[in-house]
């Protein structure tokens, strides 16, 4: 029996076969409802969001620090691929070639901001992320040499993908969904790893990493840095979705979308940040009825979902199977109790 | 730079960063007494604007009857913008939940009074004005000070005055901070946290109220006031956080340099704010005064 | 004693002080841990115990004096590195990821243990049989769990247990355990103590350990250090401390004649 319970394997890790199944059936479950050119946009973009939100699960869920710099990485990485792409530097490269150019890109700049934010702990560290994305953003409105100034950056070319222009949004679906479940499983084996396990120390008991020897500034910086690179490619992928970049893409109000999106769907899980992302995407457009009060309606959501269900949809699938789990036990044990009987 | 700019530019800055100061003090009382961060510390502002503005415009009611009437709507308010986005959420178990929430809570106060009273921003005239209703203005030798910026000075140093004696020197402020430093402790002596609770809540918002009356006639009355409470943050965290001086004189400098800013490079005033912040940050990360807030190992 | 000249000890205090503003922690501590040695730490409520462990766990930094273990000085190391050095710790009331499963709170202790860096970790590099010694420890300590379960839904008494388990699996050369006999019950005592045991015999690990329950530490220790607000009032093997006046002075308060 006790053997039976050393399992090392996490069980929340679904089998690589269930995991095949569901993203078919999404693939199709798309295919199907997506009628028109622009429900497709709208999921493409949520697709994309989701990174962003899966760097909100890193920072947030698996840090415990409340970062806001998300959208100045998004703003990174849309800008570096406008300059690099649009030949503003002199030279031109494919979309592809400068989405590559984007990673060490914004793993250099996190990791630098990270070394000096994260010297700040907590409250005060997010303030200092709220003036970054300030002055993110007064440097990508006002600077017209690197970001375009007001106009932002157009003109960016489609994306050529095996032989394939990527022309309509019908046919970027397939590759983003594949690139953004497989970041998601990157990031959830980070989760499970040393890695992910040290910051869940970090955000949870900072004496106990301590003593079990987790450098909690480093670690720190290294999952701002992670966050910081899940938001450039993000940003990346929305300029080259919509092949333009500008500053108002990229301000502190659209910061908290992300955030709820990754609060809405579980911050604990990297799952929660991908259905979080669907939902808070799509919803707007199931609710246009609404669009004067909408801003409104999402404003209460936001209160309503702290109040009733801070960790999320998966938090409360997680406690009704926990509630489901000892109601069982409890069945057994009463057995057993008889038996003896 | 003549002597006469540099005067005004300072005292512009001073008054600005008086209203930051104002904002900060708030913050940090509620960051002491309940502990949370309120980022709908601007829109609290904002509907203080409103409502001096529905009272002043619509109804045309005098100062003085206005005065007593906009306070105890912003106690009222405070009120129930603690029962709504803090108790509820006291004992969740993200601390960052009570944060996103207040969030939360500003985007619903933007929305409200975009609905009740239109998007369009209103005018508000000063409270010193001339005969044809332009702002007073006293001219000291060459240099220009409008009575509007003077007003906030003195009224923001009367109510930091206040709230300092209230909460250092009274019995009352005792009360609080004996409540928010260990709320069950202060259950068992029979000091009512929630009083404590609602009467922080209530003395912000009266405090940024009073701030949006202030500011209403230089920036007019419209849902995007809010913003100020970033420069507020900056302020706060320069000084200290914790620490309602180091927050007050944060805050100041962060008005002066943000006026002078102006001067040099208008399109980049909000960087010069947010470097100065980050190159505070690096320097000195505990800010000017070091704040009471610490963690026992 | 013989026996200890040939060897060399794991820790070495040497004269440590510590104030916090007028109160002294600490004065003057000075003494030596040996591997496989349990030395107790004892002395009455508000002595300085803790505060010492602190110092030596790098948490509290000693305004003077040096700490030496395994022959380095390690008085301006920072915490983290000390614990990757070796030197383990568990607290009076036990600190764990309140939100993880029991299984990451353990395999935190085994990353340690593990001494890799997080890319490696990625890449699922493991140096340690994790299974192996939890099995065993396990074992020792009569009890088994669902480690998808989440640590706060185990009994105090069991994360206490736990946490010196994770600890050990660290690998630590010196554990701290921080009275670890607290809120547990006759039947965990005695896994305790045999855990403890099993530390020191097995593992060849220097353990130190503060506990108010005397009957364990006459039972378990080999040497025990008395200090009275933070003044070391006596040392020696269990029988001299039994017999030592200062020691019972400091106790059962002075008599008077």
């Amino acid at each position: 029996m006790a053997e039976k319970k050393l399992e090392l394997k996490n069980k929340r890790f679904t089998g690589p076969f269930t995991l095949i199944i569901s993203v078919v059936v999404f693939y199709l479950v798309v295919k199907i409802m997506c009628r028109s050119l622009y429900s497709q946009m709208v999921v493409n973009m949520a697709l994309v969001f989701c990174l962003v939100a899966y760097s909100v699960s890193v920072m947030l869920g698996m840090c415990g620090e409340l970062s806001f710099a998300g959208v100045a990485f998004m703003g990174i990485g849309a800008f570096t691929i406008a300059n690099l792409t649009t030949g503003r530097f002199g030279f031109k490269i494919s979309p592809l070639g400068a989405f590559l150019v984007v990673i060490p890109v914004a793993t250099f700049i996190a990791f630098i901001i990270g070394l000096i934010l994260l010297r700040l702990k907590g409250t005060f560290f997010s303030f200092s992320t709220i003036a970054l994305v300030q002055v993110a953003y007064t440097f990508f409105n006002n600077y017209r040499p690197l970001f375009g100034g007001v106009d932002g950056i157009s003109g960016i070319p489609s994306v050529r993908i095996l032989g394939k222009q990527l022309t309509n949004h019908y046919l970027w679906f397939p590759y983003l969904l594949v690139f953004v479940v497989f970041v998601g499983l990157v990031v959830e084996h980070i989760r499970n790893t040393q890695l992910g396990r040290s910051m869940a120390s970090c955000r949870d008991n900072e004496t106990a990493a301590r003593v079990l020897g987790v450098n909690v500034y480093m670690t720190k910086v290294i999952a701002f840095t992670i966050s910081g690179v899940l938001s450039a490619m993000g940003g990346a992928l929305y300029s080259m979705l919509i092949r333009y970049a500008s500053a108002d893409m990229f301000t502190y109000d659209t910061s908290a979308k992300y955030l709820i999106m990754a609060m809405f769907g579980g911050v604990q899980s990297t799952i929660g940040a991908f259905i979080g992302a669907l939902i808070v995407q799509i919803l707007p457009q199931v609710l246009k009825v609404f669009q004067r009060y909408f801003q409104l309606i999402w404003g209460v959501s936001i209160i309503l979902l702290m109040v009733f269900m801070p960790e999320g949809l998966t938090g409360i699938f997680r406690m009704a199977l926990k509630r489901r789990k000892s109601r069982k036990k409890g069945r057994i044990s009463v057995i057993q109790e008889k038996g003896e009987e | 730079m003549t002597l006469s700019l540099f005067v005004s530019l300072f005292v512009d800055g001073l008054s600005m960063g008086m209203i930051y100061a104002l904002l900060g003090m708030g913050l940090i009382l509620l960051v002491r007494a309940v502990g949370i961060l309120n980022f709908a510390q601007g829109d609290l502002l904002m509907i203080g604007a409103y409502i001096c503005g529905c009272l002043f415009l619509d109804l045309k009611l005098p100062l003085w009857i206005m005065f007593p009437i906009a306070i105890v709507w912003f106690a009222l308010i405070g009120i129930i913008f603690m029962f709504t986005v803090y108790w509820p959420l006291r004992k969740a178990s993200y601390s960052q939940a009570t944060i996103i929430a207040t969030m939360g809570a500003s985007i619903v106060l933007q929305e409200a009074v975009k609905l009740i009273w239109g998007s369009s921003p209103r005018a508000m005239p000063a409270i010193v004005q001339n005969a044809n209703g332009s702002p007073k203005i006293l001219n000291v030798g060459q240099v220009t000070l409008p009575i509007q910026y003077l007003i906030i000075l003195g009224v923001g140093m009367v109510i930091i005055y206040l709230v300092l004696k209230l909460f250092e020197k009274l019995y009352v402020g005792k009360l609080m901070q004996a409540a928010c430093q260990d709320a069950y402790a202060a259950n068992l002596l029979g000091i009512p946290s929630i009083l404590t609770i609602c009467a922080t809540y209530a003395i912000v918002m009266i405090v940024c109220g009073t701030c949006g009356y202030l500011v209403a006639p230089q920036f007019m009355i419209r849902s995007t006031l809010g913003t100020l409470q970033l420069r507020a943050f900056a302020g706060v965290v320069i000084g200290g956080f914790g620490s309602i001086t180091g927050a007050v004189i944060g805050c100041l400098i962060v008005g002066v340099v943000e006026s002078f800013s102006t001067l040099f490079l208008s399109g980049y005033k909000d960087v010069t704010v947010f470097l100065l912040l980050i190159i505070f940050l690096v320097l000195k990360p505990t800010g000017l005064f070091k704040g009471k807030i610490g963690d026992k190992a | 004693m013989a026996e200890n000249e040939t060897r060399k000890p794991i820790l070495k205090l040497e004269n440590i002080n510590k104030r916090f503003g007028g109160v002294v922690t600490a004065k003057d501590i000075k003494f030596d841990l040996f591997p496989g040695e349990i030395k107790g730490l004892i002395g009455p409520n508000g002595a300085g115990k803790t505060t010492l462990m602190n110092i030596i766990s790098g948490i509290y930094t000693a305004d003077s004096g040096t700490i030496i273990f395994d022959g380095m000085d390690i008085t301006n190391v920072p915490d983290y590195r000390r614990a990757r050095m070796g030197i383990g710790r568990t607290f009076q009331s036990p600190r764990f990821l309140q939100r993880s499963s029991i299984r990451d709170n353990l395999l935190i202790g085994a990353d340690l243990g593990n001494r890799i860096g997080f890319l490696e970790g990625f890449f699922g590099k493991k140096s340690t049989n994790f299974e192996q010694e939890l099995k065993d420890m396990m074992d020792l300590l009569h009890f088994g769990f669902n480690w998808d379960d989440e640590i706060s839904s185990l009994p105090f008494g069991q994360r206490k247990l736990l946490e010196i388990v994770r600890s050990l699996l660290s690998h630590p050369k010196v554990i701290l355990v921080d009275e670890p006999a607290a809120g547990l019950n006759p039947k965990e005592i005695n896994y305790l103590m045999d855990i403890l045991r099993m530390a020191a015999r097995k593992m060849n690990i220097g353990v130190l350990l503060i506990e108010h329950s005397m009957d364990m530490i006459m039972d378990i220790c080999d040497s025990i250090y008395v200090i009275s607000f933070g003044v070391p009032i006596g040392e020696g093997t269990p029988e001299q401390i039994a017999n030592n006046h200062a020691v019972i002075e400091a106790y059962l308060g002075k008599e008077d004649e």
